[in-house]
């Protein structure tokens, strides 16, 4: 494992253990007395426009960021995978206009994209819903051309074509030939999606259309620092923003070294 | 490459310029290795050159036997995975010893290089005429000098100059990219030429202009080193012939005596395998780079073989009866004075 | 690599792709507009409802007219087709947001900051990204390409908002160089067009989320067209470092870039959400949060569709410049 790779790794574990132990360890309190406190020993980032604790916020904030980027990669992998799927198994024309689908879905941008979708689904599925569906529904493009030309590319080897003579349809060709094939790389995409998810979540927060704004997120802290600036609490912008960058770093990190082991062709088919 | 040397020490080494009298190109035990995926490669080993002004000089061998390499060596232009080590003067300039951009200005200056695969060594995006003009501005020539310098030879090589100015290289035809390449090199007052296979793609009649024009290149005092596969060439260019096999130099004798007696088994092979010799082809094939054989590189080859041949690398031998200049050969089956035991 | 795959090599072929992509241009729109539509129509969203929490509360009846009035009870492929046909006459719906003006003349409003910002953004972003993507390639392995590089990374991990946030501190409240927001100073009488200074902080915002990969993929860019044969003929020949940087290696370099730019578009167009809401600029992007906010869903659609348009006429233009810029495109092999 090179340096850069077992930094990161460290970080990470330091993060997620962060924000595992930390909201136990650290409850946060409103506390009138402190608003906007200044970093000191008792409050190493300082305090929030209610007082809180920021580390405690922090924290909390963190655990929630990473529980919904992890979901929201996952479901980003699953929908490009069951594209992906239908593309490289049905083949010909089904794959002729995925193509199209996908690429068409790649040139335009998601972000404006996932904003139309929130506002559309967040009254059913709430801020959390609608944040796991937007990112979902908007960073499945590369996971899909990447398992159809894996599923491409497996059709012509020969245990696939030993298969097929052996008379197995497309389903059970599907799980239980192709699908461990492809796990490796789903796996390696879920990670490499996750720092995306981070930003969009993140984003959303902040502009007030993800998470609640009662809810302790990153963005959302964000948002409140929009304010907070002005009165010279430059914590409050500093430390969530720095979380987002070590969680992103790390886990960025992680993937990449991921990808060049597990998957060396992708460095020019996946640009992230 | 590395670091950046003050504009003094510049001005100061490019003021001596070529040595006159010093020849041309001398190369002394130049070997080049390349790092591939963990594993070293060597494409020269302890290679000896003395190429004087005016003299011309044929390197022949099979492709993969590192004869381009010996051109990017010499020209100091070696990707970044190969390490060389040896020396090369040039008109008893030791290159590697001057500073990057001394180097740089010496070379376009009293160097012109023909590359291989002209089809790909044009820039795609920039006009014939604008690459010509740049290469003769950097041999000192510049507005009608240069024009007037670039429409004879090119002439010479029966193109219109004008005409190619405007294309593109795409627009060209591999044989006129090719008589561009040769033709620029023939701009100016190169002390050192070095062509790599400049006859690809030629037919017989351009064959013949291109080597007049080399051969008048090296009576007007330039060196001129050419790396062939083809040696008909070698025989018309005549001069000195070189044969290069696995990494090593094996024979260098006057062409004219080469072609009379070739001393080294692998060159007896190669006049066999010419078609007016019977094109019988030497059995076997040239070895990998990457798994040079022990000793001679040709012994698995070699119908003449002894066990010898196992042994280290053979010193050089002279050769009986070469004139002018004395030829020599690395073979153990060859003895001072006469031919084969 | 994208270069060498391009295909159809002649000059007539870039008529007809641009009249094959323009002629695409309504399929593609109307490909986005049934999208959307079909995602407002499976939406659990009622906007009668989502009007009326504008409204306060609405009683029954005065639910059900406003429903018959949008054509709400219609079926969907009628409710479909009556959008479409109002779209082709130009005519988006009205706006609940800005009190029932037509979503157009709004957008329209908005459009020229939107397209100042992003011009600026494009600007940094392409300027920047070849000086130091060229150096980092030129001094490949000291000092410069390791800050470059770093520079890179940490600025891919870092969000662009955030980057903002923290500008805002250090040049508006801190330093006190730069306003912190706004297009221009209100308390100016006769504002100019674009004001520098209030442009600087949103631009650079817009320019960080794309500038990293933009000087990253300069520099590999630059280091493989390095290795390719006229490069190296070109150091054969002993020519200079800088001419074979800018006149060998870059030109080559270069045209990929060009396609790539328009892809840059749609992310520069998406970006403004984020950078024109921090600083208050009063473009689309705004508009946009402000629709989202108020659920205003048919200035949403509006700006969607705009946005779609744009990314599609981008594209072309850049793989147009791209067949103008490459020789062997533009011209014929004789």
């Amino acid at each position: 494992m090179p340096v850069g790779a077992a930094v990161a790794a460290g970080v990470l574990a330091v993060l997620v253990l962060g924000a595992l132990i930390g909201p136990v360890l650290r409850p946060a309190r409103v506390d009138l007395d402190r608003v906007y406190a200044a970093p000191s020993l008792a409050h190493p980032m300082g305090a929030d426009g209610s007082g809180r604790d920021l580390l405690a916020m922090v924290l909390s904030a963190m655990r929630v960021s990473l529980v919904i980027s992890v979901l929201a990669a996952a479901v980003a992998v699953a929908v490009g995978v069951t594209i992906g799927a239908v593309a490289g198994i049905l083949g010909r024309w089904a794959d002729a206009l995925t193509m199209r689908f996908i690429d068409f879905m790649a040139s335009q941008n998601h972000f404006l994209f996932a904003i139309l979708l929130v506002v559309l689904f967040r009254p059913v599925l709430g801020g959390q819903g609608a944040v796991l569906l937007s990112v979902g529904l908007t960073h499945w493009t590369t996971v899909a051309r990447i398992i159809r030309s894996e599923l491409l590319s497996l059709r012509t080897r020969p245990f696939i074509a030993a298969a097929i003579g052996g008379g197995a349809g497309r389903w059970r060709l599907f799980r239980r030939h192709l699908l461990p094939h492809l796990a490796p790389a789903t796996i390696t995409a879920m990670i490499l999606l996750v720092p995306h998810a981070i930003f969009h979540e993140s984003g959303l927060s902040f502009l007030g259309l993800g998470l609640p704004a009662h809810r302790a997120s990153l963005g959302n802290m964000l948002a409140d620092s929009q304010h907070a600036i002005y009165a010279g609490a430059w914590w409050t912008v500093l430390y969530p923003g720095l979380v987002i960058f070590a969680l992103a770093a790390s886990v960025g990190t992680l993937g990449e070294w991921l990808r060049d082991r597990t998957q060396p062709r992708w460095r020019s088919e996946l640009q992230l | 490459m590395t670091g950046t040397k003050t504009s003094h020490a510049v001005t100061t080494t490019a003021a001596t310029g070529p040595e006159p009298g010093a020849p041309a190109l001398l190369v002394d035990g130049l070997s080049v290795r390349f790092a591939t995926a963990g594993r070293v490669v060597t494409a020269l080993l302890g290679v000896d050159l003395r190429l004087a002004a005016g003299e011309t000089m044929v390197v022949a061998g099979e492709s993969g036997s590192g004869k381009s390499v010996l051109a990017a060596a010499v020209l100091r232009n070696l990707p970044g995975n190969a390490t060389a080590s040896g020396t090369v003067w040039v008109r008893g300039e030791e290159l590697s010893s001057l500073p990057p951009a001394a180097q740089r200005r010496f070379r376009r200056r009293h160097v012109a290089y023909i590359p291989q695969s002209p089809a790909t060594a044009l820039n795609p995006v920039r006009r014939v005429g604008s690459l010509l003009m740049e290469l003769a501005r950097a041999r000192g020539l510049t507005g009608p000098a240069a024009t007037a310098a670039l429409e004879s030879a090119l002439g010479a090589l029966d193109l219109d100059f004008h005409d190619v100015a405007r294309r593109y290289p795409h627009q060209l035809s591999g044989g006129m990219q090719q008589r561009v390449l040769n033709a620029v090199a023939m701009v100016g007052e190169p002390a050192l030429v070095i062509a790599d296979e400049p006859t690809s793609g030629l037919d017989p009649d351009l064959v013949e202009a291109t080597a007049a024009g080399l051969s008048k290149l090296a009576e007007r005092g330039a060196g001129l080193l050419v790396i062939t596969h083809d040696l008909r060439l070698a025989r018309r260019l005549g001069g000195r012939l070189a044969l290069l096999y696995g990494s090593h130099l094996v024979e260098s004798r006057p062409t004219e005596r080469f072609f009379d007696a070739p001393a080294h088994p692998y060159g007896r092979g190669l006049l066999a395998a010419m078609p007016e010799h019977g094109g019988v082809p030497i059995p076997g094939q040239p070895p990998e780079l990457t798994a040079l054989p022990e000793g001679c590189p040709f012994q698995p080859r070699c119908p003449v073989r002894i066990d010898a041949c196992d042994g280290p690398m053979p010193e050089p031998v002279p050769v009986a009866g070469d004139a002018p200049a004395p030829g020599w050969v690395r073979c153990y089956r060859h003895h001072r004075g006469g031919g084969d035991a | 690599m994208l270069r060498r795959t391009r295909g159809g090599r002649s000059p007539s072929s870039t008529w007809a792709m641009i009249g094959r992509r323009l002629l695409a241009l309504p399929v593609v729109l109307l490909a986005v507009a049934a999208f959307t539509f079909f995602l407002a129509r499976v939406s659990p969203r009622d906007p009668v409802q989502s009007y009326a929490t504008v409204q306060s509360t609405v009683r029954q009846q005065t639910a059900e007219e406003i429903a018959a009035a949008w054509g709400l009870n219609e079926p969907p492929h009628r409710q479909f087709l009556s959008w479409l046909g109002n779209l082709l006459r130009g005519d988006l719906g009205n706006s609940r947001l800005l009190g029932g003006q037509p979503v157009l003349d709004e957008i329209g409003a908005r459009l020229l900051p939107s397209a100042v910002l992003v011009g600026a953004a494009l600007l940094l972003v392409l300027v920047g990204g070849l000086l130091a993507g060229t150096a980092a390639a030129a001094f490949r392995d000291t000092w410069v390409d390791r800050a470059v590089r770093t520079l890179c990374y940490v600025n891919l991990a870092a969000p662009s908002f955030w980057i903002g946030l923290l500008m805002i501190w250090v040049f508006a409240i801190q330093l006190g160089w730069l306003p912190p927001g706004g297009m221009t100073d209100p308390r100016a009488v006769d504002p100019p067009l674009v004001d520098l200074r209030h442009l600087i902080l949103p631009a650079l915002t817009l320019a960080a989320a794309q500038h990293a990969w933009f000087t990253l993929y300069v520099r590999n860019t630059v280091l493989s067209v390095r290795q390719d044969d006229y490069v190296r003929f070109a150091e054969a020949s002993g020519l200079g470092r800088g001419t074979v940087l800018f006149r060998h290696a870059l030109p080559n370099a270069l045209l990929p870039f060009l396609t790539l730019t328009g892809a840059h578009l749609a992310e520069l167009i998406g970006g403004t959400v984020l950078a024109e809401t921090i600083f208050g600029w009063p473009g689309v992007g705004q508009l946009a949060v402000q629709a989202a906010l108020a659920a205003d869903l048919p200035l949403l659609l509006a700006i969607t569709l705009a946005g779609s348009v744009l990314v599609v006429l981008g594209n072309l233009t850049a793989d147009v410049s791209y067949r103008i810029a490459d020789p062997r495109v533009r011209e014929p092999a004789l």
